[in-house]
């Protein structure tokens, strides 16, 4: 066994690592963490995960979003209850090490009425206030960022400089983690901005309007959600951050819970009217102290 | 007589006004979307078609390394209501080449052809029923859902009736039942019964088949059973059990309606019943597996999970239905065919063991710790298991590489087979115990991981039946490379065996292996976005053989260096090139006891260089190879070197809309 060989690759690692860890470790202390509550991945709380077995309990419930800068960079981490598994086999789609999650980190980052984008994504069927509109957004999804971009190329053109697929995305335990240029996001994270995850899933084979998300319908099937309505007025995301103060899931459930129920709009009928849908709050974490 | 015109006139605006609501309701229950997917292969041989590894055992000339094929896919999904849907997908015969221009088929007499008892028209590009299913929630108590038709069998488990590959993700058919007994995901359930795949699903890869049976074949019977009960006691807590039982059973060939006429006088002289026009049934294979889960996830923190699995097999052949390919076929077969003290078979019994723990960065320094137990019998065997596109074990395993991805399966029933160069390989683990320890690190951007894992052997055995019961697959020293194969009559690796050096079953076995495997995963901050993945191994394998004979030791060693840099010019573009060297180090690799054993040594350089690019829905993707092997054997054994000079490449392209 030629074992001086595999000593000098475990030093050889060790070193590397440690070289680049030790400016990242000191530059940790600028982020934040907001924390999500357990058991509210049910969107307006009537939601249910499709029947595939892929789809484990926790697989979309967040549990803490954190921001953490970086010298020119900026690393997004949203934690889930489960560990984030790749029953999909990834690789094998140029993918990013795990197929089931998606999450769309909405920033706003002036806070102010008329800038910025008040439609959520195409798929995700929510909107945002007017002055609490996002001006970028960070997709973590496992498609490979050429699929990624190649679909908001298709899907969302309109606000492809607002839309950043990050330099690296992955995912590690239970977090997966988006890292992205400052550049990009207009600076560096500042206390002021504002912040929406929302937690979807990733379809590889999404609908002909949707950013590779996953639908929900009235009823649950083997790969889409459950609870909600076969039209797209209802919200398609299962879990988001909400603003602290009071029961974070019974207000999650409440902002969820607002769009229009009378209303029958999406593919193959009329297309969904802004008013109709929810609207998703952003979270300020300054304010909230954290 | 109206004028003709006034009549079409008339008519055209008849139909209009008619069809329009019509065909737009119709439409609305019509969910329909296609696929276009293209594949281009070359490589400096002579061989063609458009898959690198066909079927490995007899003729089909799908396989092949040079040519450009194309397939169409339709799916059309109906909501018929609120709690019925349907759907069904039709999809082109994959094999036809675009040199084929109008060829419609290759049916030869004489030809015999690996899809059973079809006609073979393997280039013939026929649009094919390839699902349909009707799922309904009807207002029986505890119901939720039936589904009737195509599935994938992702229902249940690896270790049981595992997840159809990709590729034969509607081939099974069956009905099933959901509900929940207690609601809130207290006690849920599903059912279900499904139609036995007479191709691979029972010994000798069939469930009775015309040339092999001839007098007793019957495959229409054979069915699977199923039964998944689920419960969340409380939300930390996840608990699953699934018992499975796989029947194949065979028309009793001393029936006598099948032995002679069906004479009402027959019945004096049969000893066994009457020419009645009934036929008993007789069971020619029968499989149970089960398994007994748990999945726990403390809500109270968030350092740690711990999963534990518990699984039983049982498989019994009927050696008067089914041919004993230990004996008749080289050692080929997917089932153990056990008997007893007495020679009467018995069923091949074995049970399995996994339990994970796994820690999420509990120092908060990026480390995340992972362990893992497993101890798999040395007769564990899921018949229908999962045989690809699944991973049971933490480890990297032996099978896999830089370039090669894999896993490990509980299944004598691995596939690999109908796959290209540069898709992942599987490995048996039947009979594998030991651990697995994994550190995982982030480090700001960079991600590195190490693992090591102790494999011993449940299997390993002194003077094991490989004549009449335990298959050997042929050759009982395996062959290490599983992107260089069917080289000469040597048949390395060609029969789903993967890249495990050694059989499952050997006569003589006193076998443990080591694997050390360290990964990283490095970004650099600048333009385009580089990736560096670098990746070594080290595999240590010791096989003593026959422990009374010092001499025929099988010593493997195995070094592997993985880098690869990616980058992303554009958003539409991203390219790679990468390069893997391995080196196999082995010593009384090939011979036999009684003539003795001789070394091998396997070096291989293997480059690559590709890229993918996707724009407004279309995916394209290219990747370039070369590899340059030696593989040094002892002429003294009577063995004489190979070598390997090889360029090949893959292209596709893909649209879905």
């Amino acid at each position: 066994m030629k074992t001086p060989s595999f000593r000098r690759l475990l030093a050889a690692a060790a070193m590397l690592g440690a070289a680049v860890a030790l400016p990242a470790a000191a530059e940790n202390e600028k982020g934040f963490k907001f924390p999500d509550p357990i058991g509210d991945d049910k969107g307006p709380g009537t939601y249910t995960y499709p029947t595939d077995a892929v789809y484990k309990p926790g697989s979309f419930d967040i549990t803490e979003f954190e921001v953490v800068p970086r010298g020119n960079e900026t690393e997004f981490r949203v934690t889930v209850r489960t560990r984030i598994e790749d029953p999909w086999d990834s690789p094998a789609w140029g993918g990013n090490g795990f197929s089931v999650q998606m999450a769309f980190i909405h920033i706003d980052t002036d806070h102010k009425k008329g800038s910025g984008v008040q439609d959520g994504l195409p798929g995700t069927n929510v909107r945002f206030a007017e002055d609490e509109a996002w001006d970028r957004v960070v997709i973590i999804s496992p498609q490979g960022a050429t699929r990624v971009n190649s679909e908001i190329g298709l899907k969302a053109a309109q606000w492809k400089d607002r839309i950043i697929v990050p330099k690296v995305t992955r995912a590690t335990g239970k977090t997966l983690i988006a890292v992205v240029d400052n550049d990009k996001l207009g600076g560096p994270p500042q206390t002021t901005w504002g912040y929406q995850v929302l937690m979807q899933s990733n379809e590889g084979f999404p609908d002909k309007h949707d950013l590779l998300t996953r639908k929900v319908n009235e009823f649950e099937g083997q790969h889409r959600f459950g609870g909600g309505s076969d039209f797209d007025n209802d919200p398609h995301v299962m879990d988001i951050l909400v603003p602290p103060d009071g029961d974070a899931t019974k207000k999650q459930y409440e902002i969820l819970s607002k769009y229009n129920h009378n209303v029958k709009c999406g593919p193959g009928t009329e297309p969904c009217k802004p008013e109709d849908l929810a609207v998703v709050p952003m979270v300020y974490p300054h304010a909230a102290g954290k | 007589m109206a004028r003709p015109g006034r009549v079409l006139a008339t008519i055209a605006t008849l139909g209009a006004l008619m069809a329009a609501p019509a065909a737009r309701a119709d439409m609305l229950n019509f969910d329909m979307s296609g696929k276009i997917y293209m594949k281009y292969m070359y490589q400096n041989d002579n061989t063609q078609g458009c898959l690198s590894l066909s079927n490995p055992f007899w003729i089909d000339n799908i396989g092949g390394h040079n040519g450009v094929c194309s397939e169409f896919e339709l799916n059309i999904k109906a909501n018929v209501g609120p709690k019925v849907t349907a759907g069904v997908r039709l999809q082109s015969r994959w094999g036809a080449m675009w040199q084929d221009w109008w060829e419609n088929g290759d049916l030869k007499p004489g030809v015999t052809d690996t899809s059973g008892e079809s006609l073979g028209m393997n280039h013939a590009e026929y649009i094919k029923l390839r699902a349909a299913w009707i799922r309904f929630g009807p207002p029986i108590p505890t119901v939720k859902w039936i589904t009737v038709g195509s599935t994938d069998y992702s229902m249940w488990n690896e270790w049981t009736i595992g997840k159809a590959r990709y590729i034969d993700r509607d081939n099974g058919n069956g009905v099933f039942i959901e509900g929940a007994f207690i609601p809130q995901n207290k006690l849920d359930y599903t059912i279900g019964a499904m139609a036995l795949p007479k191709l691979w699903a029972g010994p000798g890869w069939n469930t009775g088949l015309k040339d092999n049976e001839p007098l007793a074949y019957l495959y229409g019977t054979d069915w699977a059973f199923a039964t998944k009960l689920e419960s969340r006691p409380y939300d930390d807590l996840r608990i699953r059990a699934i018992g499975t039982w796989a029947q194949d059973w065979e028309a009793d060939r001393y029936s006598p309606f099948l032995t002679g006429s069906p004479d009402a006088s027959r019945c004096d002289t049969s000893g066994s019943g009457c020419p009645d026009h009934s036929v008993k049934l007789a069971t020619r294979f029968r499989g149970i597996n089960a398994t007994l889960e748990g999945f726990y996830t403390p809500s109270w923190t968030d350092l740690f999970s711990i999963s534990a699995l518990g699984a039983y097999s049982s498989n019994y052949v009927n050696p008067n239905y089914a041919t004993n390919l230990v004996r008749n076929g080289q050692g080929f077969s997917p089932v153990v065919f056990k008997t007893d003290a007495n020679g009467n078979p018995v069923a091949s019994v074995g049970g399995a063991g996994r339990v994970d723990l796994e820690f999420y960065d509990p120092f908060k320094i990026g480390l995340s710790p992972k362990f893992e137990y497993f101890n798999i019998s040395s007769e564990y065997n899921a018949i229908m298991g999962a045989r690809r596109e699944a991973d049971v074990l933490l480890t990297d395993g032996i099978i896999t590489g830089g370039f090669t991805r894999g896993g490990q399966l509980p299944t004598l029933n691995v596939a690999n087979e109908f796959q290209d160069w540069d898709e992942p390989w599987y490995e048996t683990v039947i009979g594998w115990t030991g651990f697995t320890t994994v550190l995982e690190q982030v480090l700001g951007t960079v991600k590195l991981s190490g693992e090591y894992t102790y494999v011993g052997y449940n299997t390993n055995m002194q003077n094991r039946d490989i004549t009449n019961q335990y298959p050997t697959f042929l050759y009982t020293h395996g062959f290490t490379d599983t992107t260089a194969y069917t080289a000469d009559s040597d048949y390395a690796n060609v029969y789903d065996r993967g890249k495990d050096p050694r059989s499952v079953y050997d006569q003589f076995q006193d076998r443990h292996t080591h694997i050390g495997v360290l990964n990283a995963q490095i970004p650099i901050s600048m333009a385009w976005s580089p990736l560096i993945n670098i990746k070594g191994k080290y595999v240590f394998d010791r096989d003593n053989r026959d422990i009374t004979n010092p001499k025929d030791d099988y010593i493997g060693r195995m070094w592997m260096g993985f880098i690869q840099l990616t980058v992303q010019p554009t958003n539409e573009l991203k390219t790679f090139i990468g390069y893997e060297y391995s080196h196999w180090s082995e010593d009384g690799r090939n011979g036999s006891e009684a003539a003795g054993f001789w070394p091998a040594r396997t070096q291989r350089h293997t480059a690559r260089f590709g890229f993918t690019y996707a724009f407004g829905g279309v995916l394209c993707g290219y990747t370039l190879e070369y590899f340059h092997k030696n593989l040094l054997r002892d002429p003294d054994g009577g063995y004489y070197n190979m070598i390997w000079n090889v360029w090949r490449a893959k292209g596709t392209i893909e649209l879905a809309w």
